[in-house]
């Protein structure tokens, strides 16, 4: 393990607004401990800019362990970086070498609007959600929680999917800029339960096209989705989602 | 929701567009096959068998144009599908990266899966080409005749020929088979994932038999041009 | 000791009847507000956690109008998404003897004897409704081969009654949260405004009748009215700069209520958690936890010898020591996470640290490994021994774990009565950002629990009844107390702008965090807090002189978010500070190190702080006073803890 301090050399996507146009601009940050973590790095890279009077750099963060889904980079061409199963915050400086050049881009598709540097909005897949990505139980309307045994290998699968953290980086990985991989991830989840079939056909349908609306893309089953996926959901849950909707559209 | 208007907003829908393109691409490969295992009748020095299959297609009649116009609908369909998806993909992400790359492990992306738009554009072209020069090329009234069983029939084997005896014609039709390799490489994968009930397990087998038949399809077609160029080299047009 | 609230306000409101009727008969008296009319109210919720999410959602089923604000970009990233271990309920599915009562008993001792008997038995009773709500919702709780629902055990329980969903229990919790609230924006009875921080209450009439807002994208200042406000913005463990929580977790929201006239109680109760990864360099952002079900099979140890460098395979047997084992020989690695954390401290502070720092203790699967296997082991704890490895690049199946406290949940919080109602009427508070029902120490897999209770079965009910029994004369944006307060919330940002100074806002606040884990951390002396006390005074009024915000106030601007939630934490850590040195015994996560027995354990005083201790502010310039809530206990009588 060894600790010598690194240089590093960014690449950083800056852009004041919206409305105005970015470039990228070069950062030399030294001092970089290879325990760090990606984003730790750039809190170093923003003191050094505050300490000179410089403008920060806006990126979207929160928990730092890899769950809540906030951080939202483009490390190298490669949402979250270029380490499997893991989100740009706990991709550590380690894996990268004294001198690297590391370029550094927001997530780039029409349907997450630019907001500033780094960060981007990423509502449209709210909205996707809220178009039928849940189950209809009113507070209290639940019977015992045992009422309703539900197959052991469903249930798994069913988490297998519910591990989406909605970080959009299969839509930033796809050349498509498709989110099919987040809403077949929901859809797949809740209609391996019993729980999810009373709206099983309504939902997919309702989920798609809200995901059209948005103005994603379409999958051309690129697969590029599952490996920038910092939870490793499996492109199976497209396949499912086609199945569903399929089944809905067809058979009711 | 069994309204029609429902049905054509599915077929049209995210969804029902690759579920579209992966049908008539699922068709278009059954297609691709059977012309290649008519085709390989070339490899013989013989031109009668040759001309035989031909004739025998022929001999449908109506049938006949009835599948070639099918078959003509199905790639338009498959283009326009296609073309949609071309074009929301660019309204997608209007601004592009500066650096892109796979991140690798089950990633299927790859130089055929991203000039899908172009190779298949390519295709749609070579068809034009090749069926003015073949379908609608010289005929018996030409004097591209010859006898089988007794009856004058048209000697496509002439032409086919006299087409691969030309060097560029040769190179232009093996650049477009490796083009087509590459659609298939991609476009079986596909096809196979939209439409088949897969499990991640079968994924990586499912990608490599869909790599060997674009690869067996591309190769057996490429070889057609190049086997009758060396052995009819130098034989007059 | 007063049986008597010391201040007319702190009326907890316990309804009356046995324990276990109180809160039937509160929902069979309490007043209902007709559907027609539920319409006709707006309800502000602040956080869209567990708390917030869940209330949120209930509320706009009931028909009222529900403005939903957070501070993330997505009503799904509040920081309850990182609980691991699982959610407690008294279901006793599997049959071992557990109860309502017996979840009650152990929520009232694990949080020694310093939480209300009334709302701790509430809590559960509803535990059981939360476990049904969350399948119905598609939660995809952990199940045995029959298909039915499976349990582990956690933190010290004699039973089996936790629910998890793999290590992501919180998140999928509160993934069920966000889509029933979701649905409700979809059916548009929810509004909701994401990347919005409140920066003020507004009090019209004495009520709490609308917040003060930024958009944290535009940097525009926005008011909201209502007829209530519910606050479900969380803990407040950043003070500490390090803690397990996520980097926007914050205490402004709730300060600011304080600083209204809501009184803030037990602010000093904080719960360090033992087995975290240990800070690796001053430039770390935050901490990570390594789940505690991982004590069941590693073994905790240091050097014998004060500062051994060797590298851990090199120390033979002989040489090490397994302080826990040795000192607890009954509950070893087991003992609750506050003396568990205790002890590391001890060790570290002995000299006898690991790892590059010294600031860490060897966790150990060795024997584990031996006894049952690699494969074993990695089904146990394959998730978390990958996580471990990302982060630290060590891999735990080969070298033992480094592990060390870390701050991660605070039980105190804004006082709230039996009905979730603060001090201010018409503003509820739930979750953690109340003091809510963990006392002194809060029990593993019971966050969860009390967040959701709070938010799908607690506030219906007790919301419903202050609306009906309240009238609400209409108040509009653009009145008196709007504009007041908004003008205040400028001139915070103003002023915080216009210093101009020379230090960032992550130098102050990772020098607070140096001062509040010294002093107001694990153990606590009544010099170290003085000096505490001092010291962040000191920093206080540097700040507003030396302070560096780069950027403008009307657009995206971190520095400047965290400006305001620096200065409101440092007035926090003073009141933790001052709170932490009137109590003069030690109890659950609060260790006064004058005030332990013989063997140095916590010395709890019943006779003399058996209350909450609820603090009213005074003004600017002026100390905040204390008022006390006595407790007493009825059904549990209070005894001291052991696990020798």
């Amino acid at each position: 393990m060894s600790d010598t301090l690194m240089t590093i050399h960014l690449k950083v996507w800056r852009q004041d607004a919206p409305t105005q146009p970015g470039k990228f601009v070069q950062y030399t940050v030294p001092g970089v401990n290879p325990h760090m973590s990606f984003l730790e790095m750039f809190d170093l890279l923003n003191e050094q800019l505050s300490v000179k009077g410089d403008i920060p750099v806006e990126f979207d963060n929160d928990c730092r362990e890899g769950i809540c889904g906030s951080c939202s980079m483009v490390i190298n061409g490669m949402p979250h970086g270029p380490q499997r199963g893991t989100a740009a915050c706990q991709l550590h400086m380690r894996h990268f070498k004294d001198g690297d050049h590391i370029v550094v881009e927001p997530w780039r598709a029409a349907a997450f609007p630019m907001i500033r540097d780094l960060v981007v909005d990423r509502s449209s897949l709210d909205r996707i959600i809220a178009a039928g990505g849940y189950i209809s139980t009113n507070t209290g309307a639940a019977p015992d929680a045992n009422s309703l045994p539900v197959d052991k290998d469903d249930s798994d699968r069913a988490f297998d999917y519910a591990a989406c953290i909605g970080c959009g980086a299969c839509v930033a990985a796809c050349p498509n800029a498709s989110a099919s991989l987040f809403t077949a991830a929901k859809v797949g989840h809740l209609a391996l339960l019993p729980q999810g079939a009373p709206e099983r056909k309504r939902r997919v349908i309702n989920m798609v096209e809200q995901m059209e609306k948005e103005g994603f893309g379409d999958c051309s089953n690129h697969g590029e989705c599952e490996a920038a996926c910092p939870k490793e959901i499996s492109i199976s849950a497209i396949a499912m989602m086609r199945r569903e909707y399929v089944k809905a559209v067809v058979g009711s | 929701m069994k309204e029609p208007n429902k049905l054509l907003s599915a077929l049209t829908s995210q969804v029902g567009r690759k579920l579209l393109t992966g049908i008539t691409g699922v068709l278009l490969v059954l297609f691709v096959i059977s012309h290649l295992s008519g085709n390989l009748a070339l490899l013989r020095s013989d031109p009668a068998p040759f001309n035989q299959y031909t004739q025998t297609l022929h001999s449908f009649g109506l049938l006949l144009i009835i599948v070639e116009v099918g078959l003509g609908l199905l790639i338009l369909l498959h283009a326009y599908v296609g073309i949609t998806i071309m074009q929301r993909k660019r309204a997608a992400r209007k601004q592009g990266y500066d650096v892109v790359a796979s991140k690798g492990g089950p990633s299927r992306q790859s130089l055929s899966s991203r000039t899908m738009a172009v190779t298949g554009i390519i295709l749609l072209l070579f068809l034009v080409i090749h069926i003015v020069q073949m379908r609608f090329g010289p005929s018996i009234s030409q004097g591209y005749s010859t006898m089988i069983n007794g009856q004058e029939v048209r000697d496509l084997h002439r032409l086919v020929v006299e087409v691969f005896s030309n060097i560029w014609w040769v190179a232009f039709y093996v650049g477009v088979m490796i083009m087509l390799g590459f659609h298939l490489r991609h476009g079986i994968w596909s096809a196979l994932q939209s439409l088949a009930a897969m499990k991640p397990r079968y994924s990586t087998a499912i990608y490599s038999v869909a790599f060997l038949l674009a690869v067996l399809l591309a190769v057996g077609f490429l070889i057609l041009p190049i086997w009758i160029y060396i052995n009819h080299r130098g034989a007059t047009v | 000791m007063s049986q008597t609230p010391t201040h007319p306000k702190l009326d907890a409101k316990i309804p009356s009847g046995h324990i276990s009727e109180k809160w039937t008969n509160f929902k069979s008296t309490a007043k209902l507000v007709n559907p027609n009319n539920k319409r006709k109210h707006t309800i502000i919720v602040v956080g869209t956690g567990l708390a917030g999410g869940s209330a949120a959602a209930s509320l706009a089923e009931l028909g009222y109008n529900v403005k939903a604000f957070c501070i993330q970009d997505s009503g799904r990233r509040a920081h309850s998404i990182a609980a691991q271990g699982g959610i407690n309920a008294a279901k006793n599915y599997p049959n071992d003897g557990d109860s309502i009562w017996r979840l009650f008993y152990d929520t009232v001792k694990g949080g020694d004897y310093r939480a209300r008997e009334g709302n701790v038995y509430r809590l559960a009773q509803i535990s059981n409704n939360i476990i049904d709500q969350c399948v119905a919702q598609g939660v995809p709780f952990a199940r045995e081969y029959s298909g039915l629902l499976g349990n582990r055990s956690f933190g010290g329980a004699q039973v089996s009654r936790t629910f998890y969903a793999r290590g992501q229990t919180g998140q999928q919790l509160l993934l069920g949260a966000y889509q029933a609230m979701e649905k409700m924006v979809g059916a548009g009875k929810i509004q909701m405004y994401a990347r919005h921080e409140m920066l003020d209450l507004v009090v019209a009439d004495g009520k709490a009748r609308g917040i003060i807002v930024r958009d944290l994208v535009t940097g525009e200042i926005e008011r909201h009215a209502a007829d209530a406000v519910l606050l479900c913005t969380g803990g407040y463990g950043n003070v500490y700069y390090l803690s397990t929580n996520a980097k926007n977790s914050n205490v402004t929201a709730a300060w600011r209520c304080f600083k209204r006239g809501a009184f803030f109680a037990n602010p000093c109760f904080t719960q360090i958690h033992p087995t975290c990864i240990p800070v690796s360099g001053d430039y770390q952002s935050k901490l990570t936890l390594m789940s505690e079900s991982l004590r069941n099979d590693g073994r905790v140890w240091v050097p014998k010898t004060i500062g051994d460098k060797r590298s851990p395979e090199q120390i033979p047997e002989a040489e090490r020591d397994y302080y826990l084992e040795r000192k607890y020989p009954s509950f070893g690695n087991l003992v609750p996470r506050d003396v568990a954390s205790r002890n590391a401290k001890e060790q570290a502070d002995g000299g006898k640290g690991v790892g590059e720092t010294g600031m860490a203790v060897y966790l150990d699967f060795a024997d584990s490994i031996r006894r049952l296997g690699d494969h074993t082991i990695s089904e146990r704890y394959g998730n978390l021994f990958q996580m471990y490895e990302k982060i630290t690049g060590d891999d735990p199946y080969k070298v033992p774990m480094r592990i060390y406290p870390a701050v991660h949940y605070t039980m105190g919080g804004l006082w709230v009565d039996y009905h979730l109602m603060s001090t201010i009427p018409g503003l509820f508070v739930l979750g953690e950002a109340n003091f809510s029902d963990h006392g002194a120490n809060r029990l593993g897999a019971s966050a969860l629990m009390q967040g959701l209770a709070d938010g799908y079965f607690v506030i219906p009910y007790t919301l419903g009844n202050y609306i009906a029994n309240n009238t609400f004369p209409k108040v509009d944006e653009s009145s008196e107390p709007f504009a007041a307060t908004e003008a205040e919330a400028r001139g915070r940002i103003n002023q915080l702008l216009s210093v101009n100074g020379s230090r960032t806002v992550q130098d102050y606040h990772r020098s607070l965090g140096h001062i509040m884990w010294d002093y107001v951390g694990m153990g606590r002396t009544r010099d170290g807090l003085q000096h505490a006390i001092t010291e962040i005074g000191k920093m206080r009024e540097e700040y507003w002189q030396n302070l560096k915000i780069p950027g403008s106030p009307d657009t995206m601007n971190k520095s400047l978010e965290f400006a305001g939630r620096v200065a409101d934490f440092m007035e926090l850590g003073e009141l933790m500070a001052r709170d932490a040195l009137q109590r003069e015994e030690s109890c659950g996560g609060h260790f006064r190190e004058e005030y332990q027995t013989e063997e140095g354990e916590a010395k709890r005083d019943d006779e003399n702080f058996s209350f909450a201790a609820a603090w009213e502010y005074q003004g600017e310039g002026t100390l905040p006073t204390m008022n006390k809530e006595p407790l007493t206990f009825e059904y549990v009588a209070p005894s001291q803890r052991s696990y020798k």
